[in-house]
């Protein structure tokens, strides 16, 4: 009966304070509304910030791709409703753009995800002198991309070094800018090799997190190597892979820069090297029909967002860490 | 209470420094230091040799006007993008280059200022060589006047034509597809020659001029794609058989090279048709070269190439604008252009200055010359850039023979036209 009591007397005298000090209400903010109004102000800079940067720009597109708008000789906005999205479907070349990300995303995120799982299992052994090869791995990653791609491009040459070591190993070779087949598969290469080891060092991190109990007990079971890797360190880094897939596949869908400065800003030769985040810059600044540029973008938000709900299905609905 | 006034002063700072970094600095237009006028200038970026000339000639223009400063800007890439973004803007300079080709549908917007007001007795216009003044006019207004131009000659290497025993230009084009299987080397025999006969550019830049002689045309008078007929493929079908049969024209990209003048300068290509651009490229990089020009060879008995140019144009918006005509008269008048023209870098579009500087006798000049009274400027109505890109599209897939000419042409007008309709 203690307890009860006791709460009850607290009970009341919560309810009476308001009589006995009548006076409160002046103090007009209860202590966890002034709490959460201090925090908030705290983050304001960075609300302002994203709101000025981010979320403004992101309405503001989505109003621009239901206008038409006018912007050379005097800027004239017309309502024009779903005008710009419905011109998608008949756009020959945001087809090929849309085919051409495809194939990329499609290609270029399984094979990057499985060798910086690979890099990450080599790394994750104890061979000698691991921490240079990590440097060494890494190294692409931290490279601009744009110094990148023009380095590529003297390799690519067809008296460039690629080609060259080809000759010498008596394997054909390739006309890697020019050749409208090839030119996107240049793309692809360099560009796994520059973004693997960064999901490799991610996939190392996790690697590091197993508990070495688990691979002891699957020792005395008698597990080899290759069991181990498959039954125990596959599964446990599952959620690391719905991570590193999903940015992978939001990171590639938004290819740009390297194709812009393969194709210098034309997505050629033949339309092959044209993304879809290319023909919205085309239609943007080329053409500067900022309505169909935004309607574009939009178009591509939703796609990625779709592609990362239904890997959210595929992979289930695991977090992070449990 | 303390803890409240904190985050509010914090979150001032913040806020403060924040809206700093968003004020721009004002633009300095207008007036200049001691009340002197400043005129904007911009431009793309040339080589070291001509930006010195344009910095003489800028010379002597403050020279005779000291009211007036001239601020001189070089848009390093993607000129018309940049340019066209910040007309939008309102902060394109006053005077800007403007390429024939993005004329028409730079004038439609009306960004650009009519300058028939402007024009003097003194700045004599009749003497602008007619084709390429009219690239700047849309209904007898003038919104800019050309400041030079180059046309397409033929460059050879005379020592490769001895080698082949040959002796001088072929005449025709049936000629250049046979001289240049003579001059076409491939000592290993795969295919890939290491020097080809003919080095040229597969971009309608570089072709349309081939139309006209063989009665085709690049758009109707509607300002639509229209060289998807026989007559089209009557005048590409030469070039696409010397490439893809004869293999005895190649690209720069299939030597490795970036374009037509570095691909004959390292002796990967024997006969090129370049601009004379290419002239002072090749005496400063390649100057044990033996090389000459000469006029293109004819189509159907008739004198055909191209001319490109480029004009200084006004920005509507431009507060300053009479001291902004001052310096587009100067410059593309007689005594400024002399000065521009004088290194033989670009031509002269004024007969009196051509006249003058004696470009007709100089031996590598003389066929840029004289291919300037029957040249078609680079230019075909307002929708030329969206045409320009679905040709170079689909004419590459044609010339690797992944279609025929047929399907290519006639799928880059469908394309162009489809985007021209959606666009309008």
């Amino acid at each position: 009966m203690e307890p009860a009591k006791k709460i009850d007397h607290s009970h009341d005298e919560k309810t009476a304070k308001p009589k006995k000090n009548p006076k409160k209400p002046k103090k007009f903010l209860r202590k966890s509304t002034k709490e959460g109004l201090s925090g908030y102000l705290f983050m304001s800079p960075t609300i302002f910030t994203i709101g000025v940067f981010v979320i403004i720009p992101i309405l503001y597109a989505l109003y621009l791709s239901f206008n038409d708008v006018q912007l050379l000789g005097g800027i004239g906005y017309e309502f024009i409703g779903l005008d710009n999205y419905t011109r998608t479907i008949d756009d020959e070349r945001a087809l090929i753009a849309l085919k051409n990300t495809a194939e990329y995303v499609l290609i270029v995120v399984p094979v990057q995800t499985c060798l910086a799982l690979l890099l990450a299992a080599a790394l994750n052994s104890n061979i000698r002198g691991k921490n240079a090869f990590r440097i060494i791995f890494f190294l692409p990653t931290v490279t601009s991309s744009a110094v990148l791609t023009i380095i590529f491009m003297w390799m690519y040459n067809p008296d460039g070094l690629i080609n060259n070591f080809l000759q010498f190993l008596s394997l054909p070779t390739y006309n890697w800018l020019a050749d409208p087949n090839i030119a996107l598969k240049s793309i692809m290469i360099m560009n796994i090799w520059a973004t693997a080891p960064f999901f490799m060092v991610i996939y190392l991190a996790a690697m590091q997190d197993i508990s070495d109990s688990v691979y002891e007990a699957a020792t005395i079971d008698g597990a080899n190597w290759w069991q181990k890797f498959i039954y125990i360190t596959i599964p446990i880094l599952k959620p690391v892979t719905f991570f590193v897939v999903v940015m992978g596949v939001i990171g590639t869908f938004q290819l740009f820069d390297q194709s812009y400065i393969f194709s210098g800003g034309s997505g050629g030769p033949n339309n092959s090297t044209l993304t879809i985040v290319l023909l919205i810059y085309q239609y943007a600044f080329k053409s500067l029909d900022m309505g169909y540029a935004s309607a574009l973008a939009v178009v591509l938000a939703i796609i990625i967002m779709v592609v990362t709900l239904i890997q959210k299905k595929f992979f289930g609905e695991e977090k992070l860490h449990d | 209470m303390n803890k409240m006034l904190a985050a509010v002063g914090i979150t001032g700072a913040l806020f403060g420094t924040a809206l700093v970094g968003c004020s721009s600095e004002s633009s300095g237009e207008g007036s200049g230091d001691g009340g002197k006028t400043v005129v904007e200038l911009a431009g793309w970026g040339a080589s070291p040799e001509e930006e010195a000339l344009l910095k003489e000639t800028l010379d002597a223009f403050e020279e005779k006007h000291p009211d007036i400063d001239v601020k001189h800007e070089v848009i390093a890439d993607q000129y018309m993008d940049v340019t066209k973004t910040r007309l939008v803007g309102g902060e394109a300079a006053d005077v800007f280059y403007l390429d024939a080709l993005d004329a028409p549908s730079l004038i439609n917007t009306g960004v650009l200022e009519p300058l028939n007001d402007y024009v003097t007795e003194d700045f004599d216009v009749e003497d602008f060589e007619e084709p390429l003044l009219n690239a700047f006019k849309k209904d007898d207004t003038y919104y800019g006047f050309p400041k030079d131009f180059s046309t397409l000659s033929l460059f050879y290497d005379k020592a490769a034509f001895e080698e082949a025993g040959l002796e001088g230009p072929p005449k025709t084009w049936e000629e250049l597809s046979e001289y240049a299987e003579k001059l076409t080397v491939d000592e290993d025999g795969d295919g890939q020659p290491e020097r080809y006969g003919l080095g040229f550019s597969k971009e309608l830049a570089r072709q349309f001029y081939k139309f006209q002689p063989n009665g085709a045309q690049v758009v109707d008078e509607k300002g639509k794609a229209d060289f998807a007929s026989e007559e089209a493929i009557q005048a590409l079908e030469p070039i696409v058989t010397m490439y893809q049969d004869d293999k005895t024209a190649g690209l720069p990209s299939d030597a490795g090279n970036e374009w037509g003048g570095d691909m004959f300068g390292q002796g990967n290509a024997a006969m090129v048709i370049e601009g004379n651009w290419t002239i002072p490229f090749l005496e400063d990089n390649f100057s044990n070269l033996d090389f000459t020009t000469a006029e293109l060879p004819t189509i159907n008995g008739e004198n055909a190439t191209a001319a490109f140019t480029v004009a200084y144009v006004m920005n509507e918006q431009s507060e300053v604008k009479d001291a902004a005509w001052e310096l587009i008269s100067f410059l593309t008048g007689k005594e400024g252009m002399e000065i521009w023209t004088s290194k033989g870098f670009a031509l002269p579009t004024r007969k009196s200055v051509a006249e003058n500087l004696g470009y007709e006798e100089d031996p590598l000049r003389s066929s840029f010359v004289a291919g300037a009274s029957y040249a078609q400027p680079w230019q075909a109505g307002e929708n030329l850039p969206i045409i320009m890109t679905n040709f170079d599209n689909q004419f590459i897939s044609a010339l690797l023979g992944e279609q025929t000419l047929e399907e290519a042409l006639k799928k880059a007008e469908e394309t162009a036209n489809k985007e021209i309709e959606a666009a309008n």
